[in-house]
């Protein structure tokens, strides 16, 4: 199959990479940009590791046609900092101890990422349900559901 | 394996048009979270995919006297949508619990309907709203009831040169109450057994006007417990009555045993849940 | 209260950073130039003999750049049972037979994955057909297939063990109650989010470096070194970022080696990542068991025999179940005092994927069915389930001759707390039908004395040196697999050197820099490497205390001090002098040497098991959907004495996270084989907790006692926690409903089933 050009922009930056149709966007992440952060780990839309940003809804990268994100704007984990700044929620992970090995992390970011642009009070029940798709086998979810909720409330009283 | 073309359109006609084109060669992909899947692990070739996302006039809510869904129209949207409330309250409840997040936001309502696997959420709730399938092709539109869809496992009426536009539903009559209901080990799981439940109530309340009651996950294909909305259909509407309709329920189904549960515990679970369903139906629609 | 610096207190960990913003890599982002992407070739057959392997199409293929079989390799059985070479069933291809559906028979490596995969196909191979057997009971029998000639005890048994003290017939004979039970325990897979991946390249100097996903580099130096007829100084493992692990990791896999193999023949670096699907059918999976028990007790409660026999259902390859055989037999006994008991355990050969180490590595076994049985034996008594296992507890200094010494056991103020944290005595056997609250205990190994690896070198060994800048470099071959070893390393070297946490730096995980280090397995790490650092810190610190009476020429009576980054009198802590400027003096003062502390950590005359236990409590509580047999996880406490805590963050991390994999073992995952075909090989499948699964209260209490074995008085935590939760659950599930479900996994099916036979049973 030839290669296509796709054009996108990915964490403010535009992109264009010549793509094979079949590919998702996970591969182009990872394997044409060398954007590592995003993970494939069951490549089959079960597990949310590879979870990035599109058009600012959380999706699967390996459950998207990379041609599908032609002109939209794609965020991937490694945009969430803002310059040398870590996030909010980057800050609460690591105070709350929301990671361990940190294989899933990306992609549990990236869904209490967008949670937090709609939602800055959400409840245990409300983050529990967000990343419901998201699985880890470190943590017991625990602390990862604590640190999505301190990160709202350091940004609720941010902008008080 | 993922060795196909992909041409996307950008609208209905353009759809038509590639699939008369292509025939038994395309397939059509929207969000693409249950295709995508089949094509990975090789279980279907296609020479060409009909990307249809962008197709504009295939998405979006139209909520008046009935709903209108596109068919690009996806879960997240649904789930989203608070004009819902007043009339199909029970199509936003079903939606935020169906698989997650993620899938909702890309995958879409017509997506999850042509892929027919049985275990889906969203067929029994439409069914319990008598949800029509609108179908386009070369000839114009056609439309059919919801369960007239669905012909086999993960197989539908679609021709290949056809594409599912919208599925509509009428509002539900008054005193009626809807109410969804699944079995699942996990959270996040696919359902084991499904049911959406439809309670009418005469206008004095003292009896069962009309009922619907939609299985999935028990054929292959969603059905219609029949025999169960007979029991039920002019009764009171006490609670003996939803048990006798829940125990009837079991026996118009066939489901197939698989390493989540043996057929005994499926028929099992079918009773348990349409008997809740109908409660709360029930309770919906007194308060009606 | 113990004046520690950084000990104890709850730490960001020191990988945190690069975790959360991405920067973190895993051995699959690792992308070379050039780099080749690997494929294995597997049996579609349980058992089979081979009879030819022709890969002339598959190494004609365009774009295919290598391709080998067994021919390309020496044809040597490996494994970690260097000491034990009987034990040595597994090759790095298949050459002779073929033993589970997926066995190992050809590697490809080729420019991209498509090709690589197509290259697959073009593989022939010749079979003849064997029967296969897939139950350990019938393998045992006469007439069963042979799995491996000539390489058994018995009729498929690979190994036995056996544990006995006491008189246990005798025992027996003089108690007033026995009871004996039977129990199924079945198969789990790791389901670590990181798959099994290397990636591997071969120098023109012949040296192999190979980035890889394991809890073992060292052991993958010196395995694949051998495997590959080369000397272990020419094999450099890295360990990068590791996503997870758990007891699946800790052997030599076979994308490891053929990795390098191919990385060998074809001049350019190979990458080898095991799809999901051969990461649930083809690695290992938790050892499953028939377990039989009896117990004979005391009117009053006593515990004084126990008789345990399991068949361990071994899959095809050893792997580490003999190791597991054996811990399930010992922990059988823990954490009560039996002095009575005899253990027989089977290890049978079976035609499926091997079943091998994971996390608790045979105590979550022994424990589901002990925490049970003496449920069972509470019940009998009309006794408290937790007052039987208080009045049966351990204590500290308890000795099984020959065995072990528990030094530090919390275990009674565990059972104690979590009690009383959950109001135990005012719910057990007294909430309403459907609601119970269940406990279980354990005791763990803090590491094992076993060197069946034969290595030379100490179990740990750590170097720590320290810069004029002010930074101290910790280098330590220990795995940080996401449990959080490398910060505890970070801690107490920081702790004993009286030194900031941000001044610490670790690096681990790298053959040709750290020590050599046994790897993360058996909850070793904390107590051995970290005695290992704790004693290289020693000798630094040492070192600066000789350079800083130089410079303070204080009166020979005092002693010295090191904390906060100062250097002072002990009993006048005005009295100092700023650490780093002593660094700066001593390196001054040697030439211009850096300072350098070694360290290092091997048990001895720590009995047969481990040179220090764990000890912990949990209590759980459920509430069951009568109508569908669903358990509804509420709560759960957890009382877990570690000894003194170094990272809080860490352990709760541990508790919480182990108690999820707990939850999940008893009540859903479960790894389904058909005619040795695995038919869940996904997270579709394979039904993993989600964040809604999980109970909502999670209780953590720390309980701290000062085991003198361990670093600062520290303990494991990290496996024991898995011990308890199934029979936890289990007994929470009796306590609600009244049904005893003892084989796993407890679904609601089955207590669905149980409640209307038991339904039944009372209408009679």
């Amino acid at each position: 199959m030839e290669k296509k050009l796709l054009h996108f922009t990915l964490n403010g930056d535009p992109k264009t990479v010549a793509v094979k149709p079949g590919r998702t966007l996970v591969q182009v992440l990872r394997e044409d940009l060398g954007m590592t952060g995003t993970k494939r780990c069951c490549n089959s839309g079960a597990c949310s590791s590879c979870s990035v940003l599109v058009d600012g809804q959380v999706v699967n990268a390996c459950s998207v046609l990379a041609c599908q994100v032609e002109n939209k704007e794609v965020s991937t984990v490694e945009g969430v900092a803002e310059g040398g700044t870590l996030h909010p929620l980057q800050e609460s992970f690591l105070d709350e101890g929301g990671l361990q090995c940190g294989f899933c992390t990306p992609g549990m970011i990236m869904a209490a990422q967008e949670l937090l642009s709609r939602n800055l009070e959400p409840t245990a029940e409300d983050v529990r349900h967000q990343i419901a798709g998201n699985l880890c086998r470190c943590t017991g979810y625990v602390k990862i559901v604590n640190s999505i909720l301190t990160a709202a409330k350091r940004m609720r009283e941010a902008q008080s | 394996m993922m060795d196909f073309d992909v041409t996307s359109v950008k609208t209905l006609d353009e759809a038509l048009k590639a699939l008369s084109e292509y025939g038994d060669d395309a397939k059509v992909i929207a969000g693409g979270q249950s295709l995508l899947n089949i094509l990975k692990q090789g279980l279907m070739a296609p020479e060409i995919l009909v990307d249809i996302k962008g197709v504009a006039e295939l998405d979006g809510l139209q909520i008046g006297a009935s709903i209108r869904i596109g068919a690009n129209t996806s879960h997240r949207t649904l789930e989203d949508a608070s004009a819902l409330d007043e009339t199909w309250p029970v199509l936003r409840e079903m939606e935020h619990d169906l698989a997650s997040v993620q899938i909702r936001n890309w995958g879409t309502m017509g997506g999850n309907l042509c892929i027919a696997d049985p275990t889906g959420d969203p067929a029994p709730v439409l069914m319990a709203y008598d949800a029509e399938a609108e179908i386009a092709g070369p000839e114009g539109k056609r439309r059919l009831p919801l369960e007239a869809f669905f012909v086999d496992y993960y197989e539908t009426v679609l021709e290949p040169e056809e594409l599912l536009t919208a599925v509509e539903a009428p509002a539900p009559p008054p005193r009626s109450g809807v109410a969804h209901e699944k079995f699942r080990n996990v959270e996040g799981d696919a359902p084991i057994v499904v049911a959406g439940v439809r309670l009418t109530l005469t206008e004095d309340h003292r009896r069962v006007e009309d009922v619907r009651i939609a299985l999935g996950g028990v054929a292959p294909v969603p059905i219609r417990a029949l025999e169960a909305e007979k029991v039920l259909r002019g009764q009171e509407p006490s609670d003996e009555a939803l048990a006798e309709a829940a125990a009837t329920a079991p026996g118009e189904t066939a489901p197939i045993p698989d390493i989540t549960a043996s057929e005994a515990y499926k028929k099992k679970l079918v009773r348990v849940l349409v008997h809740r369903a109908a409660g709360r139906a029930l309770e919906r629609a007194k308060g009606t | 209260m113990k004046p520690y610096s950084v000990l104890g207190k709850p730490i960001r960990r020191v990988d945190g950073v690069e975790k959360v913003t991405g920067a973190a890599k895993y051995t699959v982002d690792v992308q070379l130039p050039g780099m080749l992407e690997g494929r294995i070739f597997r049996s579609p057959h349980p058992h089979a003999k081979i009879l030819n392997v022709d890969v002339t199409k598959a190494r004609a293929l365009p774009g295919v750049k290598a391709v080998i079989t067994a021919a390309d390799t020496l044809k040597k059985p490996y494994g970690n049972w260097r000491r034990y070479e009987h034990l040595l069933d597994e090759y790095p291809l298949a050459w002779d037979k073929v033993r589970f559906i997926g066995d190992e028979i050809a590697a490809v490596a080729a420019v991209d994955e498509d090709v690589a995969e197509e290259a697959l196909t073009l593989i022939d191979v010749e079979y003849e057909l064997l029967p296969a057997v897939f139950d350990p009971v019938e393998a045992m029998k006469d007439g069963a297939p042979a799995i491996h000639e000539g390489a058994t005890v018995d009729h498929n048994v690979s190994e036995t063990r056996h544990i006995e003290y006491g008189d246990v017939d005798e025992a027996f004979s003089r108690c007033d109650r026995v009871r004996e039970d039977e129990f199924t325990l079945h198969p789990v897979a790791h389901a670590a989010m990181e798959p099994h991946a290397s990636v591997a390249t071969t120098g023109f100097s012949g040296r192999v470096t190979i980035w890889t996903s394991t809890q073992v580099p060292y052991y993958i130096q010196i395995l694949l070194a051998g495997a590959l007829g080369l000397e272990e100084g020419k094999v450099r493992v890295i360990r990068p970022h590791v996503g997870g692990a758990w007891g699946g990791k800790i052997e030599m896999f076979k994308d490891q080696y053929c990795a390098a193999r191919l990385s060998q023949m074809a001049g350019r670096p190979v990458r080898l990542e095991y799809t999901r699907e051969e990461e649930f059918a083809t690695t290992r999976r938790r050892t499953p068991m028939k377990y039989y028990l009896k117990t004979g007790y005391m009117k009053d409660g006593r515990l004084v025999a126990k008789e345990a026999r399991t068949i361990l259902d071994g899959g095809a390859y050893n792997g580490m179940g003999p190791t597991a055989l054996y811990l399930t037999g010992f922990f059988q006994a823990f954490p009560y005092s039996i002095p009575n008991y005899r253990y027989n355990g089977y290890h049978v050969y079976t035609n499926k994927s091997p079943s091998s180490s994971m996390r608790g590595f045979g105590g979550p076994q022994a424990e589901f069915t002990c925490d049970s049985q003496l449920d069972m034996i509470a019940e009998d008594l009309g006794m408290d389930p937790a007052e039987l296992r208080l009045k049966n507890s351990m204590t500290p200094g308890y000795e099984i001759p020959g065995y072990c010494k528990v030094a530090s056991c919390g275990i009674q103020e565990c059972i104690e707390r979590s009690m009383e944290s959950t109001g135990w005595r005012e719910k057990r056997g007294k909430m309403p039908h459907g609601k119970g609250i269940g406990m279980g205990c354990y005791g763990f190994m803090s590491g094992g004395v076993f060197n069946w690896i034969n290595t030379p070198y100490a179990f740990s060994g750590a170097m720590i040196r320290m810069g004029v800048d002010g930074f101290v470099d910790v280098y330590v071959g220990s795995s940080e697999i996401g449990q959080g070893s490398d910060t505890v390393m970070a801690q107490i070297a920081a702790e004993e050197l009286g030194v900031p946490m941000d001044m610490v730096r670790v690096t681990s995980g790298d053959t040709s820099i750290c020590p050599p280090d046994l790897g993360a397995w058996g909850s070793r790490q904390t107590l051995m490497t970290g005695n290992a650092v704790k004693m290289a810190a020693q000798d630094l610190r040492e070192q600066l205390f000789e350079v800083a009476r130089g410079m303070m020429m204080p009166n020979i009576v005092y002693a010295f001090e090191a904390k906060d980054g100062r250097i002072f009198l002990k009993e006048r802590p005005k009295r100092g002098v700023d650490l780093f400027e002593v660094v700066k003096v001593a390196v001054r003062g040697q030439e211009g040497q850096q300072l350098i502390g070694r360290g290092f950590y091997t048990p001895h005359g720590k009995g047969m098991v481990s040179p220090a236990f764990s000890f912990g409590a949990q209590v759980s509580q459920v509430e069951i959907d009568l109508e569908t047999g669903k358990v509804h996880m509420d709560q759960v406490t957890t009382a877990h004495d570690c000894g003194q805590v170094i990272n809080e963050l860490g352990v709760e991390g541990q508790l919480e996270g182990a108690f999820v994999m707990g939850q999940g073992y008893t009540l859903a995952e479960n790894l389904v084989t058909e005619e040795g075909q695995v038919l869940n090989p996904s997270f579709v499948d394979y039904k993993l907790m989600r964040a809604p699964d999980v109970p909502v209260k999670f209780e953590s209490l720390l309980v701290e006692t000062f085991e003198p074995e361990g670093p600062f008085g520290a303990k494991e935590a990290g496996e024991g926690l898995t011990n308890p939760n199934a029979g936890c659950i289990a007994n929470a599930i009796y306590d609600a409903v009244g049904v005893r479900i003892k084989d796993m996994p407890i679904t609601p099916e089955k207590i669905l089933k149980a409640l209307e036979e038991k339904k039944a049973k009372e209408k009679a």
